[in-house]
């Protein structure tokens, strides 16, 4: 819901704060391995229930040259590869290096949004990155880390509050964990 | 891996390919579903966001004032204050009539609609406003502004509808250029700057004589929107090894845009009417 009265700022190449898949990514590295799963799916479905575009429509004799869509659910594949991104650090936490999973966090939304970009470019053809789409993915990821420290207090106050212990158990086993 | 994550892992593909296999239609009903449940929270949202605005809006025109008439009089600021609301009351009452007297003009049904969302999408032009289903909207039907073509309606629920702007690459029309026997498809562009955008006019002939300023009308072809609707002016022309390409200025201004009109088959006149549509849409 928050996430509808974030604006594109125009001035910043319509750069905008990406609540739903930072909250997602914050979450992912707190939660288990199919927690962040089922996680990756509702924030998908829900992301493209949101943005899914309909098909062209008209009489195809007349726009014989459609444009095409990303299809509805892609965005479940992209949340699940950045969520498993979020799983791999989990036991920085651990050693209270929360700023790394913040950077992480930022990198990881740049990678979903230039992702999606290529993907639209690979569905539609004619490949084209004009540098002002590389600001708006820029800035649109520096801006969302900014706020990830803040979802990343939220969410240890809700943990703490509800008294649950937050295990940051990871993928991997504990003697592979990355200092 | 364990095996609560392995099955997790097969019960995620399985959505995922569930979700990616469904039809045009269910992903229409899914997302009708999904703007029903936040329409309340968007025209919140505009609501909030509107006041917000002009209260920005207040405070920097103040500042301004006060930086600019430091050692003037209060009562003249005050002054000033009146005539400057007043004069955005005139403006606002200009733009009124001008919406009222296009709605009178046209020679077709149309509803008039407010902007409440703008840009929600990071890589569509799209826009939201608060006409939906129970107001008699439906997918595909044509959006204009008394300057010319805005889009067309993408997803309606019952109470808002996504718009997909003329300058997305998605919404193609079929376009002529005036005083030419030239026609081809417009469409925006994939990079087009939101605050300075340019559409692609396509398929032309390559040796088209086009000169920088002819205007760019819909031809009416392709069962989506009425002809002679004004899209835009040629700024450049290109030929190719096919076909010409010409560079055209929207004649709609999309950032200051604030009422649109939507062709609607018929209007909903009866509260009768509004009732069946409005019971039509929660049936969906």
């Amino acid at each position: 819901m928050v996430q509808q009265f974030l604006p594109a700022i125009g001035s910043l190449f319509g750069a905008r704060i990406l609540i739903l898949p930072l909250v997602f990514l914050c979450c992912s590295a707190c939660v288990s391995f199919s927690s962040m799963l089922v996680l990756a799916f509702i924030c998908g479905f829900l992301w493209d229930a949101q943005h899914t575009l309909g098909a062209q429509g008209g009489d195809p004799n007349i726009y014989t040259d459609p444009v095409e869509s990303l299809r509805f659910g892609y965005s479940i594949i992209l949340y699940a590869m950045m969520g498993l991104l979020m799983q791999f650090i989990q036991p920085l936490f651990r050693k209270a290096k929360w700023h790394i999973s913040s950077i992480l966090a930022g990198i990881a939304i740049f990678s979903y949004l230039f992702t999606e970009y290529l993907l639209l470019n690979f569905i539609r053809g004619d490949f084209t990155f004009p540098p002002r789409v590389l600001y708006r993915i820029y800035l649109t990821s520096a801006l969302t880390m900014l706020f990830s420290p803040l979802i990343f207090w939220i969410i240890h106050q809700l943990a703490s509050s509800c008294r649950h212990n937050i295990r940051y158990e990871g993928l991997r086993q504990k003697h592979r964990y990355i200092d | 891996m364990k095996p609560q994550n392995l099955i997790a892992l097969l019960l995620f593909i399985v959505g995922a390919v569930w979700a990616l296999t469904r039809s045009e239609r269910s992903v229409r009903n899914i997302q009708s579903t999904y703007y029903r449940a936040i329409s309340p929270f968007l025209k919140g949202g505009a609501a909030i966001e509107t006041k917000a605005s002009e209260f920005i809006q207040e405070v920097e025109h103040s500042k301004a004032l006060e930086m600019k008439y430091k050692l003037a009089k209060e009562e003249l600021d005050q002054k000033r204050m009146e005539v400057a609301h007043l004069r955005k009351l005139e403006a606002e009452n200009t733009h009124l009539n001008q919406a009222l007297k296009f709605q009178e003009n046209i020679p077709f049904h149309v509803l008039a609609a407010k902007i409440i969302r703008r840009q929600p999408s990071t890589w569509w032009h799209t826009v939201t406003i608060d006409r939906g289903d129970k107001h008699g909207v439906g997918v595909q039907l044509p959006v204009l502004s008394p300057e010319g073509l805005v889009g067309k309606i993408d997803a309606p629920s019952k109470d808002t509808s996504t718009v997909i702007l003329l300058t997305d690459e998605k919404c193609q029309v079929s376009a002529k250029v005036e005083g030419t026997p030239e026609a081809g498809i417009i469409s925006g562009l994939r990079d087009t700057a939101e605050e300075s955008p340019s559409l692609l006019l396509r398929f032309l002939s390559k040796d088209a004589n086009l000169k920088p300023g002819m205007l760019v009308f819909t031809t009416g072809r392709g069962g989506l929107f009425p002809p002679d609707i004004l899209l835009g002016t040629i700024k450049t022309f290109a030929p190719g090894p096919l076909y010409g390409e010409a560079l055209v200025e929207p004649a709609v201004d999309f950032t200051t845009l604030q009422t649109v009109f939507v062709k609607i088959p018929k209007p909903l006149t009866s509260a009768r009417e509004i009732g069946a549509a409005t019971a039509n849409s929660t049936k969906k």
